[in-house]
């Protein structure tokens, strides 16, 4: 038996969702090439921030695609997400050879063709007939691709492709440059996209049943994130200077005991009863 | 002679790891409900039945250790990187991961629980606070094994993959592993022992899964102490066989044939235990069966 799922009525509109994730998570990509700019890393977190307006918007696009009865899909709806956004993300990581600030706008539009294809092919060829299915498969490839911009951004600082496949390793204290440490060399790609994938379809995994509220499982999109951007900081540690990951580290930490603790809170709200070592309390169902 | 040799300890090594992790997994992701088990643990509030089970609904098994063995070797790659002794840095790795594995644990049984408030399911706040840490134990030994496996493919055997590939395509066969070999113990069985030994789920009994113990109420903890008795020591069996095997076959015939030995040999094994399970599955159908077609409705359900 499929379990039942009612998205939550209320909230803010999907499309001023849209708006906002989409604006903010360019914006703060952008505010990454301030590394560049000024020669520094310091800027790197802004990726994470980026990554987390992504994943806010995605979750309310997996509701929405998911409110069709969807109760396995998903889990799969986050894997196809960073599948096919990471594809987008890594061509447009390309453009940075005409000039970088065509990066993340060129990412967007990438994934977005990618995503209406991948859509149109679900939803026609494969026959499932969802009537949103075209939409928010592309939005959700253009969320999976800002997501793993962003944290690729936010682990390396930045996100041109010359930077991402050459990293410097030390042998006997000298400095070499090598394709096996770095950010695409050395695979740390993979978990950023496991990371993306499991984040961006946890709240609504997490939170599915008649009494999700909007608010909580949005509260519970920004505590993912800010939970991936907390290792994020800690894998930039073989990328990035120590005050940068510093930096990168402490806002990461404040977000997310932020997120959590207002995710408990609401929970706390949400819930029937909030009890500490108390029995079974039997409703009566057929014994 | 002798690259061979220690070409099989290591292997022998590997699969020794994994086995301890395949137990370990399934442990883990029985006492949280994790995979399959997980949708009856979900709907038993909505047909009446109020329980103190945990409610770790982290996608499915395979998709969520993909992500927790490739972030500990994807942070123990980082520190290697920075010149971290290699132990210490799969060890650290281990940590985080494990910590990233429990914030995620809490936020799926406070979200399900508290969305379920219609049908009065309580949060129950010491579950939270007794279940998620030997979750997060369990799920330590299974992260450490694998990664540190890992390692030792890519740093004696000579494996071309980085260790974040390598943690991410080992840790979703793991999930996968434990998934298909021990969850049937704990999902289609051990939550519907009222009902006769391989019933099947009849659509009249979707929920009504046991929530009480030989004394009190049946605590997510009674599922480790059940599994690791049957379910986990067979995933381990499996996994680790999976793990031996894939690596013996490559090391003892990769010189033949240009690299065709190795995949000739893989598909020999293949064909060797399908043919094992096959007697498996007859020997155990005439043993504890019969089964009658009323009972033959089954639920094949993966929710989480």
């Amino acid at each position: 038996m499929t379990v039942k799922i009612e998205a939550s009525e209320g909230g803010m509109d999907h499309n001023v969702m849209l708006g906002i994730g989409l604006v903010g998570a360019l914006v703060c990509i952008y505010l990454v090439y301030l590394n560049t700019l000024m020669s520094t890393e310091v800027f790197a977190f802004f990726g994470g921030l980026a990554a987390i307006i992504a994943l806010w918007w995605g979750t309310d696009s997996i509701k929405n695609l998911c409110s069709y009865g969807l109760g396995t899909g998903v889990p799969s709806a986050g894997m196809i997400a960073l599948g096919s956004g990471v594809v987008a993300m890594l061509f447009a990581t390309k453009l940075a050879g005409i000039s970088p600030l065509l990066v993340p706008v060129g990412c967007v539009v990438v994934a977005a063709i990618l995503g209406a294809i991948l859509g149109f092919i679900s939803d026609k060829v494969l026959n499932m007939n969802i009537p949103v299915m075209t939409r928010m498969i592309a939005e959700l490839t253009v969320v999976g691709s800002l997501t793993t911009l962003g944290f690729t951004a936010m682990v390396a600082g930045t996100f041109s492709f010359g930077d991402l496949i050459t990293g410097a390793t030390s042998v006997f204290g000298v400095e070499i440059a090598s394709y096996a440490s770095s950010v695409i060399g050395g695979c740390v790609l993979a978990t950023i996209f496991m990371l993306g994938a499991i984040a961006i379809q946890h709240p609504f995994n997490a939170c599915l049943g008649p009494n999700e509220s909007w608010d909580r499982t949005q509260m519970c999109a920004i505590e993912c994130g800010a939970l991936s951007m907390i290792v994020i900081a800690i894998m930039s540690l073989a990328f990035l200077s120590l005050p940068a990951v510093v930096i990168s580290f402490v806002i990461s930490i404040i977000l997310w005991g932020w997120s959590y603790s207002e995710l408990i809170k609401l929970s706390k709200r949400d819930a029937f009863a909030w009890l500490d070592s108390q029995p079974i309390r039997e409703v009566g169902g057929e014994q | 002679m002798e690259e061979i040799l220690f070409g099989i300890g290591i292997s022998a090594l590997a699969g020794a790891l994994a086995t301890v992790a395949g137990a370990a997994e399934d442990t883990e992701s029985d006492i949280g409900s994790q995979g399959d088990p997980n949708s009856q643990v979900q709907l038993a509030p909505q047909m009446g039945y109020v329980h103190r089970i945990y409610n770790k609904a982290i996608s499915g098994e395979p998709p969520a250790y993909g992500l927790w063995v490739a972030l500990a070797a994807g942070i123990a790659w980082a520190l290697m990187a920075i010149q971290y002794n290699a132990i210490l840095a799969l060890i650290i790795g281990s940590a985080v991961a494990v910590f990233v594995q429990g914030v995620y644990a809490t936020t799926a049984y406070l979200g399900r629980t508290a969305s379920l408030a219609k049908f009065e399911q309580p949060v129950y706040i010491d579950i939270l606070k007794s279940v998620t840490t030997v979750t997060m134990a369990h799920a330590f030994v299974a992260v450490f094994t694998t990664v540190t496996m890992c390692f030792l493919i890519i740093e004696a055997l000579g494996h071309p993959f980085p260790l974040p590939l390598m943690g991410l395509v080992w840790g979703i066969a793991l999930g996968a592993a434990g998934s298909a070999t021990g969850n049937p113990f704990y999902g289609k069985e051990r939550q519907y022992q009222n009902y006769p030994f391989g019933a099947g789920l009849p659509i009249s009994a979707s929920g009504d899964i046991v929530r009480y113990a030989e004394a009190g109420q049946r605590s997510s903890l009674d599922n480790g102490w059940f599994t690791s008795k049957g379910a986990g020591p067979a995933s381990g069996i499996c996994f680790g066989l999976i793990v031996f095997f894939e690596l013996w076959r490559t090391i003892l015939f990769e010189p033949f044939a240009a690299g065709w030995g190795a995949v000739i040999a893989g598909a020999v094994i293949i064909i060797v235990f399908m043919v094992i399970d096959r007697m498996v599955e007859t020997w155990a159908r005439k043993t504890y069966g019969p089964y009658t077609t009323a009972e033959a409705v089954t639920e094949e359900e993966a929710t989480a």
